[in-house]
């Protein structure tokens, strides 16, 4: 017998479905049982071992765990800046206009969620670089690119912009052009239209995509250290850091590690949170 | 064209092209009065409302609101192309599903439109709608949360809350029940006269067409087909194409066997049946012609009336009954020619109606009209 506890009541949308799980119910708790403990296992493992490990408390306050989260947040912060204020008139357009041009673009948003990030960075350094399509060009400005902290940020809009921009498509296709057209007759003008009902429409979506976007960005190993490399105070962001740190001292590595797991629960508890409250009002 | 119309009315003509099908419509509308676009789904009645309101940009015409030329194509001597955007030509609009902003309470949709949303004179007018639309109470409700009749009062309210020159209905009432439909028709009527603002109204409902316009215009194919008072244009049209349209059941073809000018009748047979029809001009004896009659205008009896001024009536036996809320269609079987006959559930029961039972059909003479096609 299966405990009450772990089925439920079948409730999902008010109504008692027993039956509608049958002979799958044993096998959906037990699924459910390995999956647990398979994420849940190693993140109580890391939080045990850092409890216990020596120059864990020193790590946090550490001068490489403190650069790299100063310069995590940083540049991820500049990263969403950019995403937002690119991805969000280019999602409109996908979720408003139809044209060839537009369907082939939408088919290849989603390209870098499924690149192998160090190819990405490999690309970038091909596009960018010293030797790169661009480079004699931005050499001609006086402009480097690799192993800047501006290339961190590049790297992270190019992994992370997709998420924002999916989400953001999604949202803006749900919300049905008659309202911004009667908003209009309202004597509201399309900008106006926009802020007014679009956006906040909209709103979950854009939130969502966004969370999810930075913490893409966050966690963003590959495209980097292959693009703006492994600097200490310039390129090392928490991932790196962290790969760094395993060398040489396992506190500062799962100082780091609780850092950017903390942060990533905050996040998702930050997004349900503001869901609620839009959802709520909305 | 209609420059002639007063400067609260709204008045125009345009052509308007959406892929292959096109709009060609000449409308006039005066304030306090509702123009009924009348037509099947596909007529382009829609496509009419959304140039009107500037959605959709006409090829050619001109569209003139309250004395403003909001759009001309610059195409006749001295003219100027003119183009004024739909968020400042002063149209509200409202659709089937209307469309009320799901992120917001009642009362800031209907103040969506208003400048100073959150000044006096604002929330005074929408205290004003809310009363006069009886929505009273609901003022911060989700939209979600009211009746489908009082979601399309509040659509109506934020319409008419930033005073507009013209007011388009879309099916305004399509997607309520009947009670429902007359209730909400009955008062916009009421409201239109108190707010003196001309309505343009789309439908597809007969019935609604007949209780709510002050003028008709039947569209087809996106052209006007027939236009007029909603009595002489839907209950006695006076061609073919648009008694299809606007549903009569009893459409005849018949041959003219005699003229009695003394009466002011004619008469007209197909097969073994003949009836009287009012007198044609056109007419001459041996002409065929298409005789309309509608089912409501029918009378139903178990025998021939012994005495009665009604000149026509047929022997016939029933060879369909169906249900046609509120009541139901008999379909009578006269020597082959089937004669469509509306009743009340409770005459049916009376009378015992069913297939098999021989019926006489009695109507007037001038119950039946021709149509040209």
């Amino acid at each position: 017998m299966i405990p009450r506890f772990l089925l439920g009541t079948g409730r999902a949308d008010g109504v008692r479905h027993q039956a509608s799980l049958g002979a799958l119910a044993p096998a959906g708790v037990a699924a459910t049982v390995v999956y647990v403990l398979f994420i849940g296992l190693p993140i109580v493992a890391l939080l045990a071992r850092a409890g216990q490990q020596e120059g864990f408390l020193a790590g946090l306050t550490g001068e490489l765990v403190m650069q790299a989260l100063r310069l995590t947040v940083i540049t991820s912060m500049v990263s969403m800046v950019v995403v937002v204020v690119v991805g969000t008139p280019f999602a409109l357009l996908l979720a408003r206009r139809r044209s060839t041009v537009l369907r082939v673009i939408d088919t290849f948003v989603e390209l870098p969620i499924v690149l192998p990030p160090v190819v990405a960075g490999v690309a970038m350094l091909m596009a960018f670089g010293r030797n790169g399509l661009l480079g004699p060009a931005l050499g001609g400005l006086g402009v480097t690119l690799p192993f800047t902290t501006a290339a961190v940020i590049f790297a992270q809009v190019f992994v992370a912009a997709p998420f924002y921009i999916r989400a953001a498509r999604i949202g803006f296709a749900g919300v049905d052009p008659t309202y911004e057209e009667v908003s209009q007759t309202l004597g509201v003008s399309p900008w106006a239209t926009f802020w007014r009902l679009t956006l906040p429409v909209a709103w979950p979506s854009l939130l969502t995509g966004l969370t999810l976007a930075w913490a893409r960005a966050v966690s963003e190993f590959g495209a980097t250290i292959m693009f703006a490399g492994n600097l200490t105070g310039r390129t090392q962001t928490m991932p790196l850091a962290i790969m760094t740190a395993m060398e040489s001292s396992l506190g500062s590595a799962l100082a780091l590690s609780v850092l950017l797991l903390a942060m990533s629960v905050l996040a998702l508890a930050a997004l349900s949170v503001l869901l609620r409250r839009t959802g709520s009002t909305a | 064209m209609s420059d002639q119309t007063g400067s609260n009315g709204a008045s125009g003509h345009f052509a308007v092209s959406l892929g292959d099908f096109r709009t060609e419509l000449a409308f006039e509308v005066d304030a306090g009065r509702i123009l009924v676009l009348f037509g099947p789904s596909g007529a382009g009645k829609t496509t009419a409302l959304r140039t009107i309101a500037g959605l959709v940009r006409p090829d050619a015409g001109r569209i003139d609101i309250a004395g403003r030329t909001v759009y001309e194509d610059g195409n006749g001597a001295g003219a100027r192309p003119v183009w004024v955007e739909p968020h400042r030509r002063g149209v509200g609009y409202v659709t089937q599903q209307n469309h009320l902003f799901p992120h917001l309470t009642v009362s800031q949709n209907i103040a969506y439109g208003l400048r100073d949303r959150r000044g006096d004179p604002a929330r005074q007018r929408v205290a004003e709608l809310l009363e006069r639309l009886r929505l009273d109470g609901l003022a911060d409700r989700r939209v979600w949360q009211l009746s489908g009749g009082q979601q399309q009062r509040a659509a109506l309210a934020r319409a008419l809350a930033p005073r507009p020159d013209l007011l388009l209905l879309d099916e305004p009432f399509a997607a309520l029940d009947m009670e429902l439909r007359r209730e909400l028709g009955s008062e916009l009527r009421a409201t239109v006269r108190q707010f003196d603002v001309p309505v343009i109204l789309v439908t597809h409902s007969r019935e609604e067409a007949l209780a709510l316009g002050d003028e008709v215009q039947i569209i087809d194919g996106g052209v006007t087909v027939a236009s007029g008072p909603p009595l002489t244009a839907l209950e006695q049209p006076g061609r073919g194409r648009v008694a299809r349209l606007v549903g009569v059941e009893n459409l005849l073809e018949m041959r003219v066997t005699a003229r009695l000018p003394q009466d002011g009748t004619m008469v007209c047979a197909a097969a073994e049946r003949q009836l009287e029809t009012p007198l044609a001009d056109g007419c001459a004896v041996g002409d065929t012609v298409t005789v309309g009659i509608r089912a409501s205008d029918i009378i139903l009896a178990t025998g021939p009336l012994p005495e009665s001024s009604a000149r026509n009536t047929w022997a016939g036996v029933v060879s369909a009954v169906t249900l046609r809320p509120p009541g139901y269609e008999v379909t009578l079987d006269c020597d082959g020619v089937p004669l469509r006959c509306h009743i009340t559930g409770t005459s049916m029961e009376a009378m015992g109606i069913g297939p098999g039972l021989p019926l006489w059909a009695i109507f007037k003479a001038s119950s039946c009209f021709l149509l040209s096609e």
